[in-house]
């Protein structure tokens, strides 16, 4: 059923960083009129760039990109807007203080506001869409949801033609999801746009989308009308390579004594009550897509959600539910933004190290000489590549300040680690430095928690995977009787946990 | 891995520049008086003369100091000044001077309980809970001495205030035991820069002979700047209070109680106000209802001049101290030098805007150098974002 030419066709687009880094090794995609198109793949794969290239906010370094059969060349965001790209991001940029109309004509010129005309042809817009808000509510007191339609708007009142949207479903509750998938087959079927439509969620790419491009490290790999697909076949492609340089031993380790008792842990609105035990020696694996409720789980167990109700026992005792009561009890949380959450920029590796240090040991004064000697086995444990323990935490690079934010809660002190997504972003190198050092120290006892979306590096060094979706734990998955595949679709498709054959 | 000095650095005007601003404003000074053939500007009694006047202001900004570098804001503390002020005043005929001084330091930190218990509970803006304050505060003032001045009658309690407060205290023999303390751990140590201070203090003092005497309100301005300072250098709580400013989210995943540690820069930041209020009480036994109004602001600048980031996660005291002397010096030079005071605010105003210009560009140097990257740079922000 492909009749139209290609709205917008790349071919052997490539995308290599100053450094080297090779984000896109060469893309070729179709883009066409009246279609939904999905984009899938891992973290890492190139989504990003591809949607940064298309926006105008990255060049490419080779290749060509054609719009309605012309060569073309977007070096500003500019540009592609005014050939009629439109990018909705997954965190909407608006101006939440300005009203939804102010919004969607945030980007046109022209001289005064609130004009009559303006007001009559955006109503025009938002009414085929079903008027999903109010002109004239600000924005920042519309649902997330109906802030996803106020993007949408723009984009239209702009005239796009070809919307490319990134992950626009991913904090949007059930109800609201229903909305954008009307819109979205709306303005493909009715009124004949483009779609480029990125996601997740395998249900919702089966559903929705004609057809389907995966990529995986910088290339598509898959390329097919969806309906000759199915969710198996999508996972498959999406995971597809393995973390070479971890070894997985043959047989599941026996785990030890049970350590941390989590019963009945919840938080409204972001985590649905779970219980689980982690043992001596084990690396419990937390597997689920953004927005699952993985975060918000290690937050509760840390205390540091103050939302969070429920109870956390370490060794039979039970853990306060303030951060500093549980890093007094030895629970060591290494946040998912290491910028935001992770270290002090101001301070040097040093005094970065030496912040939780204390919390744990407690003591009033500093202790010079051995922050230094703690900062130097950190170097060198960890291979941390810095000048020495003084250099800014800012001046190193994120696998390296990672490092750093990992070494903070390597003391005798730490009973139970806790790793929201520490190799999130970060190159392979480093990454393979933390997986393996985790894997060390639960052999070497410590009980160890780990979210990551990266699932094969679950599968290469957990015991035991606990699967969450929508803020639930929806199962339990052994990482010897299952592969990445079926740890995609249990995160991210409707299949039925007990289907995908992952019992433990 | 060593202690090494980045002499650059140390000595740059980022770090450095208030010292020299202090340093070429004195001899400038200086050198005016003695081509107009006036008596010599850089005698010990007129330095004196500008850290007593420099006294309240440097020990309020101390605590101000505290205050930004936790990331918070303090726009009351003038007023609690002058509340301070007033109920020991008006007190201390009645009960005595120290029961009053007493009820005066609680007054101010019940205000610097109410103002932090706000901004870290209900989560009001620092600005806006202490710019309410500053007015209530006044109001309050105004109240308790019902718009009039305020007077002690009792000249006994009347004696003691005033012996608080304007006391000479000698500073030769100090200084000379200073000299050799501080010289002596630089040599212990091994460290160049403290035997290098200590010498200069010595040769001060041996300069200024042993007569020299200060008023007690320095020597208050000197311990509270020692101990903020060592507090700040060497204790693991004032670690946290930069870490709390720095990154307070970080600093509470790290095991840090964020709430207890604002809460605490904000009475200490009322207490200092409290403290300076009682020694303004003090100086002439009397308390006037507009008293100190407007100090807030000069206190904001020093801490500004020191080097203070109005953002949180830096600061020093002593720069701070640093900088009230050189807004007073600013201020005395005109007086003695009469220069014409109406170029004063003026003046006082660039010198404010050139020291944050110089911060600013210096640390804009420092963070710019590169970090050694392993991995892609991630893309510039998209800014124009989800337009069509």
């Amino acid at each position: 059923m492909v009749t139209h030419p290609p709205l917008l066709s790349l071919d052997g687009v490539t995308k290599t960083f100053p450094n080297g880094t090779v984000a896109l090794a060469g893309v070729d995609l179709d883009l066409r009129a009246g279609r939904v198109h999905g984009l899938l793949g891992a973290n890492g794969a190139g989504k990003s760039t591809l949607i940064k290239i298309l926006s105008g906010a990255l060049p490419a370094s080779g290749g060509a990109i054609r719009w309605h059969g012309e060569a073309v060349r977007w070096t500003r965001p500019r540009h592609p807007r005014e050939a009629g790209v439109a990018t909705i991001y997954q965190h909407i940029p608006l101006v939440p203080t300005l009203s939804a109309l102010e919004n969607i004509l945030l980007d046109e010129r022209g001289t005064w506001r609130n004009r009559t005309a303006d007001r009559e042809r955006i109503g025009a817009i938002v009414s085929t869409l079903g008027h999903p808000f109010d002109l004239n509510t600000p924005v920042a007191q519309l649902p997330i949801g109906a802030r996803q339609m106020v993007a949408i708007a723009q984009a239209l009142a702009g005239g796009a033609e070809l919307v490319v949207m990134d992950e626009p479903t991913a904090s949007l509750a059930g109800d609201e999801r229903q909305t954008v998938y009307r819109t979205i087959r709306r303005l493909a079927y009715d009124e004949g746009k483009a779609i480029l439509f990125v996601s997740h969620f395998l249900d919702e790419i089966m559903a929705l989308t004609d057809e389907v491009t995966v990529l995986r490290d910088g290339r598509a790999v898959l390329h097919a009308e969806t309906d000759t697909l199915d969710e198996a076949r999508i996972a498959e492609a999406i995971a597809g390579r393995a973390v070479a340089a971890i070894a997985r031993p043959d047989q599941a380790r026996s785990l030890g004594e049970p350590r941390l008792e989590v019963q009945d842990l919840r938080s409204p609105g972001k985590l649905s009550p779970v219980s689980f035990t982690l043992h001596t020696g084990e690396v419990l694996g937390i597997a689920g897509v953004l927005g699952s409720g993985r975060s918000e789980l290690m937050h509760a167990v840390f205390g540091s959600d103050p939302d969070a109700r429920g109870q956390v026992l370490l060794d039979g005792e039970t853990v306060g539910r303030y951060p500093d009561e549980a890093v007094a009890a030895g629970l060591a949380l290494v946040p998912e933004d290491r910028a935001e959450q992770g270290y002090v920029p101001q301070f040097s590796l040093a005094e970065n190290i030496a912040l939780a240090r204390v919390s744990q040991r407690g003591g009033a004064f500093i202790d010079a000489a051995s922050e230094r000697a703690d900062a130097k086995a950190a170097i060198d444990r960890l291979s941390i590549k810095a000048p020495g323990g003084d250099a800014l935490v800012t001046e190193l690079s994120g696998g390296n300040a990672q490092k750093v934010v990992v070494a903070k809660w390597l003391t005798d002190d730490t009973r139970v680690l806790l790793l929201d997504e520490p190799t999130a972003g970060i190159d392979i190198g480093a990454r393979t430095d933390i997986l393996k050092l985790v894997r060390a120290l639960a052999d070497g006892g410590l009980p160890v928690m780990l979210v990551s979306s990266e699932f094969e590096e679950l599968l290469a060094i957990c015991d035991r995977i606990l699967v969450m979706r929508d803020g639930r734990m929806i199962g339990q998955a052994d990482p010897y009787a299952t592969s990445e595949t079926d740890l995609t679709l249990m995160t991210g498709g409707t299949t039925d946990v007990a289907a995908a054959g992952a019992n433990a | 891995m060593s202690a090494k000095i980045d002499w650059r650095r140390t000595f740059g005007l980022r770090e450095a520049g208030v010292y020299y601003a202090l340093l070429i404003l004195l001899f400038v000074l200086a050198a005016i008086a003695s081509s107009r053939g006036l008596p010599p500007y850089l005698s010990a009694e007129n330095l004196g003369n500008i850290a007593y006047q420099a006294s309240l202001i440097g020990i309020m900004g101390v605590a101000m100091t505290v205050m930004l570098i936790t990331g918070a804001f303090d726009l009351s503390v003038a007023s609690v000044a002058a509340l301070a002020a007033a109920v020991l005043v008006g007190l201390a005929g009645s009960i005595g001077f120290v029961p009053a001084a007493l009820a005066a330091l609680c007054t101010a930190a019940a205000i610097g309980l109410i103002n932090g218990a706000i901004v870290q509970f209900i989560g009001i803006n620092a600005f806006i809970v202490t710019l309410g304050t500053l007015t209530a505060v006044r109001g309050l003032v105004l109240i308790l001495t019902g718009g009039r001045s305020l007077m002690v009658e009792n000249p006994a309690i009347l004696g003691h205030m005033l012996a608080f407060e304007s006391t000479r205290i000698s500073l030769f023999w100090p200084a000379l035991v200073l000299t050799i303390v501080i010289a002596g751990a630089g040599i212990m140590r091994r460290a160049p820069l403290p035997i290098a201070a200590g010498l200069i203090i010595g040769a001060l003092a041996l300069l200024a002979g042993p007569t020299v005497a200060v008023a007690a309100p320095v020597i208050y301005l000197a311990l509270f700047t020692f101990v903020m300072w060592a507090v700040l250098r060497f204790t693991v709580i004032g670690r946290r209070l930069y870490a709390v400013g720095g990154n307070a989210e970080a600093a509470r995943l790290s095991g840090v109680n964020v709430h207890a540690y604002k809460l605490a820069a904000f009475v200490l930041s009322s207490v200092a106000a409290g403290f300076a209020g009682i020694l303004f009480g003090c100086r002439l036994g009397a308390i006037n209802p507009t008293a100190l109004q407007g100090s807030e602001l000069t206190v904001i600048a020093a801490a500004i001049l020191g080097g203070t980031s109005l953002f949180g996660g830096a600061g020093s005291v002593v720069k701070t101290v640093v900088g009230a002397l050189l807004l007073f010096t600013l201020t005395n030079g005109f007086n003695v030098l009469n220069l014409g005071a109406n170029y004063q605010g003026l003046i006082e105003g660039v010198v404010v805007v050139a020291a944050a210009a110089i911060y600013t560009v210096g640390g804009n140097r420092r963070r710019s150098r590169k970090p050694v990257a392993d991995t892609a740079p991630e893309a510039p922000p998209v800014v124009e974002g989800a337009t069509a």
